[in-house]
């Protein structure tokens, strides 16, 4: 991270403790406690799928807006294998696999024949990807009252007054371990070297003969892990609905364009605010109403920040 | 998943058509046991099926009705053709819905419409076509405080009044949080009348509305319990209604609060969903009678589902109060006569005259009236999740609500009290 990417974090990080202040201005330091550690818990969600987003972003240069839907068939087949009475270790790795399965398929045979082209046909393709799997999903399962269960669910600790249970904090822990370890495979191997490569100019990579195919392959695998592992989570914590869980990329992709769809710690940063501001909001009554938005302004206000003295262009080269 | 449901129903169902033949063929309008074969009256109905919503089970269960009708004598030998339509939640596609049935094929009444989004669209298109339209799965305001609109079903707001009554005179609720969407025509409408009830016994109450296009429903959970209340009322359907519970269960809240809700959470796959945490801790209003009330037309209900539905259609309260709407529709179209059934405003008329029309599926008579408002079904059983089912805690009762002063002195004029 250059001086100016700390900066810019630090600046952030301020303009987020003073909106808290100010929203939390008068409240009983409990209730502000509750509805911080609630935030945060949601925040986490969108952190993690935005990591997942820029992991594959970095390597691919493809915004995948199909990794909810991917993580909603993954939960889905948790759930129906949980109702057959499957062991339930097997229903969750079974969500893992479904998403990593439907993650590589298109990485695999649709995302070659994209290559070439600009980053936002790319990503409206893998739109189109999230609908017809939302359609399958929606076919197979109907619309019915369900839910899914860990056992970690059962278990939690009292954070500022808020009952934190262990599946929220394996949430939170995965996200910052994801931070770390993604950083460290990018920094340490020659995969993340290579993946590194083609995130800064693909044509070359290719010239000097950076194997595209693998390192994108596993690029999208590590994309299908995390968006599967964010829908079981997501499943279990919010709610089981596809439509729901699939459409939980939007925030994430707001929380990934909080770390510029590149430095995965902003990310998290950017996810865990988002959260926490959309929380503290309810206790705005003019503000509560615009609560589902404040992910999408607060990343509409960063990109503002960063492109500014910059003249965008479509493709998104200055 | 559905299509798994269809295979076993597939595979079963030869010993359901056996089962159904061992037993008694449903009862439908005339009787006749010949198909009708004259000249088609049309009629129309409009659902909302797609992401987040399936609310096609009031018209499906009508079409079976209107088949079985068809398939005994239909309508003075003339058959129902229904046509049904789907807005997709979509206000130009309920528009066009309403325009294809109403003006293009002429249809003389809507029977089974359930939708969030058709009613608030087309209402007024109702009162200046003069066709009436008997819905069966309401949840807005628009629906039973429009001329041309009467449901079987409740909806949000007499169920919410029916729940909140009940556990203000036997769970000692002293405070209400009624937990709705941020909809105005369906959150703050419904939520409203129970506050007020509260308050007009010496209460309180309040809401805290969750935007459906929020993902986390926690926010509300908190806003509920930091208004001190003591009973959390989930006016919500039943997927974000299990999303509060669960929210309530990860902070063990269950000992701390009443819940209650709505008839929306009266749906037998509710209790696996919520698990044994919740069991004997959730009380559910139910609009029209619990499934466990096998009545005669409970079980005509479910004998006209079995032969002329699709085996995966479901069999819910929307269903049963689209059946409902079909059989009083049917019941009112053969008490005409039969040289004014494709006159449009004679058909209105006539639906508009229907009054003490009564069945064991809801607790009060069924009519319509001439008025600006209709909400004949504002009484109805409390029930408590209780070993993966539903046990009815309270018979039929009378909601108690300044709301119902209108529909009441209605109520007398047609001699019904």
């Amino acid at each position: 991270m250059t001086r100016g990417t700390v900066l810019n974090a630090a600046l952030y990080l301020g303009i987020m403790a003073a909106i808290v202040l100010l929203l939390g201005w008068g409240k009983p330091s409990k209730v502000l406690g509750l509805f911080f550690v609630s935030g945060l818990a949601v925040g986490s969600l969108y952190a993690l799928g935005g990591i997942g987003l820029v992991v594959l972003y970095r390597a691919t240069g493809v915004l995948n807006f199909a990794n909810g839907a991917a993580g909603a068939a993954g939960a889905m087949t948790a759930w129906q294998l949980a109702q057959w009475s499957v062991w339930p270790p097997l229903t969750w790795l079974a969500c893992i696999l479904v998403a990593l399965v439907i993650s590589l398929a298109y990485g695999r045979f649709i995302a070659p024949l994209l290559a070439w082209r600009e980053p936002v046909v790319k990503a409206v393709a893998t739109l189109g990807f999230a609908l017809i799997i939302l359609g399958v999903v929606s076919f197979l399962w109907s619309d019915d009252p369900r839910s899914l269960t860990l056992p970690t669910d059962k278990v939690g600790v009292v954070v500022l007054g808020m009952r934190v249970t262990v599946t929220r904090l394996i949430v939170i822990v995965t996200s910052i371990a994801l931070v770390i370890g993604i950083w460290a495979y990018l920094k340490h191997t020659a995969v993340g070297l290579q993946m590194r490569s083609l995130a800064n100019d693909r044509d070359l990579s290719a010239l000097i003969g950076v194997p595209i195919l693998r390192v994108e392959t596993i690029a999208w695998a590590l994309s299908g892990v995390i968006a599967g592992f964010t829908g079981l989570m997501f499943g279990d914590l919010i709610r089981l609905e596809p439509t729901v869980i699939t459409f939980m990329v939007i925030p994430s992709i707001a929380a990934a364009i909080c770390g510029r769809l590149e430095h995965l710690s902003l990310v998290l940063l950017g996810g865990l605010s988002m959260g926490v501001i959309e929380s503290l909001l309810t206790l705005s009554p003019v503000l509560k109403g615009v609560r589902p938005i404040a992910p999408f302004a607060i990343a509409a206000l960063v990109l503002l920040w960063y492109q500014r003295g910059n003249r965008l262009t479509f493709g998104g080269g200055d | 998943m559905r299509n798994f449901k269809t295979l076993a129903f597939a595979a079963g169902i030869s010993f359901v058509g056996f089962a159904g033949q061992a037993f008694a063929d449903p009862v439908c309008g005339m009787n006749t046991g010949e198909a009708a074969s004259g000249a088609p009256i049309i009629v129309g109905g409009i659902h909302g099926n797609a992401a987040p919503g399936d609310f096609s089970a009031s018209t499906d269960a009508a079409k079976a009705y209107f088949d079985c009708v068809n398939a005994n004598g239909g309508i003075n030998g003339r058959p129902i053709d229904y046509r049904v339509e789907n807005d997709q939640w979509n206000p130009e596609l309920a528009a066009q819905a309403a325009a294809k049935l109403v003006d293009d094929a002429g249809a003389v009444a809507l029977v089974g419409n359930g939708s969030f989004m058709e009613m608030a669209v087309n209402s007024q298109t109702y009162v200046d076509k003069d066709i009436m339209v008997m819905a069966s799965a309401c949840a807005i305001s628009e629906c039973f405080e429009t001329p041309n609109i009467v449901s079987t079903n409740q909806g949000p707001l007499p169920s919410n009044l029916g729940a909140t009554q009940y556990a203000q005179e036997e769970l000692g609720a002293t405070n209400v949080a009624c937990i709705g969407l941020n909809i105005p025509n369906n959150g703050p409408w419904s939520c409203k009348e129970s506050i007020s009830l509260m308050e007009a016994r010496g209460g309180a109450g309040s809401m805290a509305l969750l935007n459906p296009g929020a993902p986390d429903v926690n926010s509300a959970l908190l806003e509920a319990i930091a208004s001190g209340a003591d009973t959390i009322l989930m006016n919500l359907p039943a997927g974000l209604a299990i999303a509060v519970l669960k929210a309530a269960e990860e902070q063990d809240l269950r000992d701390a609060y009443n819940w209650i809700a709505p008839t929306p959470l009266y749906d037998l796959s509710v209790p696996a969903a919520l698990g044994d945490y919740w069991d004997g801790a959730v009380y559910v209003n139910a609009e029209l009678a619990p499934f466990s009330v096998n009545g005669p037309d409970a079980q005509n209900f479910l004998k006209v589902m079995d032969e002329f539905a699709q085996p995966d259609d479901p069999r819910d309260t929307f269903a049963q109060s689209g059946y409902l709407s079909a059989t009083y529709f049917v019941k009112r179209m053969l008490e005409m006569d039969p040289a004014d059934m494709d006159d449009r405003a004679k058909v209105s008329d006539a639906i508009r005259s229907i009054s003490g029309y009564t069945s064991d599926l809801m607790c009060g008579p069924y009519y319509v009236g001439d008025a600006e408002f209709h909400m004949p079904n504002h009484a109805g059983y409390m029930t408590k999740i209780v070993d993966g089912g539903f046990e009815i805690i309270r018979e039929c009762y009378e909601y108690d609500s300044a709301y119902f002063a209108p529909h009441i002195a209605i109520e007398k004029d047609l001699g019904l009290r």
